[in-house]
């Protein structure tokens, strides 16, 4: 018996352990929605137009296509993403109105509303 | 020597060597090359990251030495972005009287600034970076683009006057916060 729960466990285990790996905040806000990707651009010295119709649970992908490093910082200090020339990174929004400024260059700033 | 840089060696406090200039030139002066574009961009980001560093070494106030920090490195990495691109279009960047002149003067401008200390260094320091970036950006929109022959040149000078009219802002606000 006690092997046998053992062994059930174990395959419980191996299951969760094969699914898919993704960021716990990008579960979808309810089950309703399904998270989207949001992209956004950061070119000479500007973050792109933040896109509208953003709902909490959804993934904000930034893309630099400066040749200077730069980095997305939330002003409340839940995000502080740094981003080589070239690069791109990703996290998840959640609800309410959020200010990011580049560490680097104090000038850039940016509000992404979150529904 | 065209309008423009003449604004920019005036700005920067070179009125003895536009003078000089002005008596030499001739009456059609020739049109500056893509050779000496990059040159003349270049040293002014060496000049820029010289005075970042002589900042880094003398500034106690946690806003200039961000600021420093900033110009040292995007002015480093734009200057890379060029040797780079005259390497790829095997273009050799030709010394000019106007790269002279930056230099030259950026040196006494230096020397004025290692004189002084504390507050006084960093309000001197930010109202010459506000200058010195007025200055390049004028020459930069008004002269080196509009006389950029090569479109990759052209675009990565835009992409600096982008960056360096950011810096102004900064170099701005700093000033004005330690008014």
């Amino acid at each position: 018996m006690l092997r046998m729960t053992t062994l059930r466990c174990g395959l419980w285990l191996l299951a969760v352990a094969s699914l898919p790996v993704a960021p716990a905040a990008a579960a979808p806000a309810s089950a309703a929605h399904a998270a989207r990707v949001h992209v956004i651009m950061i070119d000479k010295m500007q973050y792109g137009p933040m896109p509208t119709g953003v709902r909490a649970g959804d993934i904000i992908e930034w893309t630099n296509h400066d040749i200077l490093e730069h980095s997305v910082t939330a002003r409340d200090g839940s995000v502080d993403l740094d981003l080589k020339a070239g690069a791109s990174g990703r996290f998840t929004v959640t609800a309410g109105s959020h200010t990011y400024f580049c560490k680097f260059h104090p000038t850039m700033t940016a509000t992404l509303l979150v529904r | 020597m065209t309008k423009s840089l003449f604004a920019l060696i005036l700005t920067l406090g070179l009125g003895s060597f536009a003078s000089a200039c002005a008596a030499q030139a001739p009456a059609a002066a020739p049109a500056i090359n893509d050779a000496q574009i990059a040159h003349i961009a270049y040293t002014a980001g060496v000049i820029d990251v010289t005075a970042a560093k002589q900042a880094l070494q003398k500034s106690h106030n946690k806003a200039v030495r961000a600021f420093a920090e900033e110009m040292a490195r995007d002015h480093t990495a734009v200057n890379d972005q060029a040797l780079a691109l005259v390497k790829k279009l095997g273009v050799t960047p030709q010394d000019n009287p106007t790269s002279q002149s930056l230099a030259s003067n950026a040196a006494a401008e230096q020397k004025k600034l290692a004189a002084l200390s504390g507050s006084a260094y960093d309000k001197a320091y930010a109202a010459n970076e506000v200058a010195y970036h007025k200055a390049v950006n004028a020459a930069l929109q008004d002269t080196l683009i509009p006389s950029a022959q090569n479109a990759e040149l052209k675009s990565l000078l835009e992409t600096g006057l982008k960056l360096f009219q950011s810096h102004q802002m900064h170099a701005e606000h700093l000033a004005q916060s330690l008014k």
